[in-house]
């Protein structure tokens, strides 16, 4: 008896103990300083210095502590919506600028329109295109960390074999280096070095067609209207169409991962690449330059990288101050240059000078090129389908099909996708 | 030839008989003290299947009528769910190449599962149990670990299976990229990784064929051939229909290697149901179709494996 009624209750007890384990977690505690989880995706030497100003801030003051849980971009992206409609997300998080309209739209992050209107927020010089890519309707929803033009990184042993002394600074320069640095020496039709590595899909930070679209001219949505169909558009892709699958400049089929490890290897002369690409081709032993992507027939413009953070809807009111007051201490103009060198991206606030970040030289020739960056897809909340549709786009193109007839294609699904 | 299966021998008085049920003849005289053990023992799987299993599909149900997102603001949209379903290009392109990977998929394993059991059920072959190991182990294998594997294998610049290929004149060319290869690419990892699964189940229904049987054929003079066709096949009835059964339903699932080697591309060509039902859930945070999709799949699994079952039940009654 006494047996059965054990092993009844514990059986009853872990029940309860497994339900008790999928509630919600403990509230904050009532007194003491309101307390701040803030997930970020920043897992190298960034990572650890991210780590030490949310300890300073945390030591500045006695009514907010922060703490944060780093983990991949992905896991962010596939973790929060379950976290915060389970209410156990966190208050602050930073992810890729371009996903943010799609959460904020959505009503995950709550509007910060109030905290920009704030002459003390530190956030009046802020590059502009960085607060567009978190801003949707009108509203921003976020804060930028990170905001860097993609750049061209080229080995410079290849260049001077090659009798380059220069990085190209228009197209044509830039396919005729690129031919000369495709080699193929046994003649078979494919080369053994590619001049450039160029993705025809899911390229560096989906940004590497758009920037060359933007440079011929064209664009990919106008406000509220899809913009693909020009014959900008239409002249830039036959272009790089006819040099990758004409001048074989580059494999086909490439994506953005594949295209960095051809340089990497010392495959591919040139690649767009991020930040990211310095410390790669310096582990790979490639001495490396950097410079702006080239200039088009239009202007010189490079899809930019963007990462913001922003304050998730599960926030109180002291947490959401909380976040606020982080954020203005993050935007602080020491700390701002601070976190530039580490992270080794350019700094988010346009008064710091160059020679404050000229100790690092990736950030300082990332710095130089700042201004050729521009927002990708700014405020469109159905990113995921547009890029896609790009990318659908770039691989039927450079397969052979017919331009004009893939834009039109492009144009009716980017409008149904922006709808 | 014809066989017959072996009858049953008479029962004779004192033969062996199975034990009643514990607790008496029936449900209705059990104890009280004894329902609640009953009650007590089944608890925590009731519990966790209730927390696991039914409340999600409850709940996903429900969210199914709805636009949610997952952030608390949402409202009933009746049928739109599913009646986009039907009418999205891109979710009608998803079900046919659903369709292609289960015609490609479920044939292909099932005929390598069955000629690899039938070779390494024959007990002259040396070495059974290494071949039988080697050929089960992709099975344990991570699906997604295989499939970075293989998407190192076929890469066309520093894959090795390209550098072998064109060392003997053979360009393969981009194969996860190009439209027409991708599909097969991502199915023959589908298969490598599983068909050493349905041979063991293969191996297992092999063995419970009586031994009679092939020797009463053998002295009637049947060829290899007509022993397959007579006696291994129509005894592997069950197991052909359990694994048909399972393959399909892994099959109408097909995500993982999907996700890595492709992504769905080249442009849309690998997009399958459940990779839809991700990014519509998760990328574009609508967790509403994403629930109606599921729900679509659902039903077509089902009504696919009750097809099979009711074939394959039909097939045994006839044969019996």
């Amino acid at each position: 008896m006494m047996k059965r009624s054990l092993s009844v209750l514990a059986t009853v007890g872990a029940a309860a103990l497994l339900l008790a384990g999928c509630s919600g977690s403990s509230s904050p505690a009532a007194d003491g300083p309101a307390e701040i989880t803030f997930w970020h995706g920043y897992t190298e030497a960034d990572g650890k210095v991210l780590d030490q100003i949310v300890a300073d801030f945390n030591a500045s003051q006695q009514k907010y502590k922060i703490t944060t849980e780093t983990k991949t971009w992905a896991v962010i992206d596939d973790t929060l919506l379950p976290a915060l409609s389970s209410k156990e997300g966190p208050q602050i998080v930073a992810m890729p600028a371009e996903r943010m309209p799609v959460y904020a739209d959505r009503g995950a992050f709550t509007d910060l329109s109030d905290f920009y209107a704030s002459s003390d927020s530190n956030t009046a010089d802020l590059v502009p295109q960085a607060v567009d890519m978190v801003t949707v309707g009108g509203t921003p929803y976020g804060v930028p960390t990170g905001f860097v033009p993609l750049a061209m990184f080229y080995n410079k042993t290849l260049f001077a074999s090659a009798g380059i002394t220069e990085a190209p600074t228009t197209w044509d320069e830039w396919v005729a280096d690129a031919k000369k640095l495709t080699v193929d020496e046994n003649g078979d039709g494919t080369p053994e070095q590619y001049g450039v590595a160029i993705p025809d899909h899911a390229t560096v930070a989906n940004g590497l067609w758009p920037s060359l679209l933007l440079s011929g001219g064209g664009q990919i949505v106008d406000g509220d209207k899809a913009a693909i169909d020009s014959p900008e558009n239409a002249k830039t892709i036959q272009y790089w169409t006819d040099a990758i699958t004409k001048d074989k400049i580059s494999p086909t089929g490439l994506d953005g991962i594949a295209a960095d490890q051809l340089f990497s290897s010392g495959k591919a002369a040139m690649h767009v690449g991020g930040p990211w690409m310095a410390s790669i081709a310096k582990d790979n032993n490639i001495d490396y330059g950097i410079a702006a992507l080239p200039a088009g027939p239009a202007e010189q413009a490079a899809s930019a990288i963007g990462v913001a953070m922003g304050v998730t809807e599960s926030a109180d009111d002291a947490q959401r101050a909380g976040a606020e007051a982080f954020f203005t201490y993050f935007f602080q103009k020491d700390v701002a240059t601070k976190w530039s060198l580490a992270s080794g991206w350019p700094p988010l606030r346009t008064d710091i000078p160059l020679s404050d970040v000229s100790s690092n030289p990736v950030v300082a020739a990332l710095s130089e090129i700042a201004p050729t960056g521009r927002a990708l897809l700014p405020g469109v909340v159905n990113s995921t389908d547009v890029i896609s549709d790009i990318d659908e786009l770039t691989q039927k193109s450079v397969a052979g099909g017919n331009v004009s007839e893939l834009l039109s294609t492009a144009q009716s699904k980017i409008q149904q996708a922006i709808e | 030839m014809t066989t017959h299966a072996p009858s049953a021998p008479p029962r004779r008085r004192g033969a062996y008989r199975p034990p009643a049920p514990i607790g008496g003849r029936g449900p209705l005289r059990h104890s009280p003290r004894h329902r609640l053990t009953v009650v007590a023992f089944l608890a925590p799987a009731i519990v966790i299947l209730t927390v696991f299993v039914a409340w999600p599909m409850v709940s996903a149900l429900r969210l199914s009528f709805t636009d949610a997102s997952g952030f608390g603001r949402e409202k009933f949209v009746g049928l739109e769910n599913y009646t986009r379903v039907f009418t999205d290009p891109d979710i009608v392109s998803a079900m046919g190449n659903t369709a292609l990977y289960a015609v490609l998929f479920t044939p292909i394993a099932i005929a390598l599962a069955l000629a690899f059991a039938l070779l390494l059920n024959n007990p002259l072959l040396p070495l059974r149990g290494v071949f039988r190991t080697a050929l089960f182990t992709p099975f344990i294998v991570s699906l997604a670990v295989a499939a970075f594997a293989w998407s190192y294998l076929l890469d066309p610049q520093i894959g090795l299976l390209n550098y072998w290929l064109r060392s003997l004149g053979i360009q393969l060319g981009n194969v996860l990229q190009d439209p027409t290869l991708a599909m097969p690419a991502v199915v023959l990892v589908a298969v490598w990784k599983s068909f050493g699964f349905y041979m063991v189940i293969f191996l297992a229904g092999l063995q419970d064929i009586p031994t009679s049987l092939y020797e009463a054929a053998r002295v009637d003079g049947a060829s290899a051939w007509q022993r397959f066709r007579s006696i291994t096949f129509p005894m592997l009835g069950n197991t052909m229909g359990f694994v048909v059964i399972v393959a399909l339903i892994a099959a109408l699932q097909a995500f993982d290697q999907i996700y890595v080697m492709t992504g769905g591309g080249p442009y849309g060509t690998t997009q399958t149901i459940v990779m839809e039902i991700y990014q519509s859930g998760f990328r574009k945070l609508e967790l509403g179709f994403a629930s109606a999709l599921s729900y679509v799949l659902l039903l077509i699994t089902l009504v696919l494996s009750l097809t099979q079952f009711l074939f394959f039940s039909r097939r045994e009654k006839d044969a019996a």
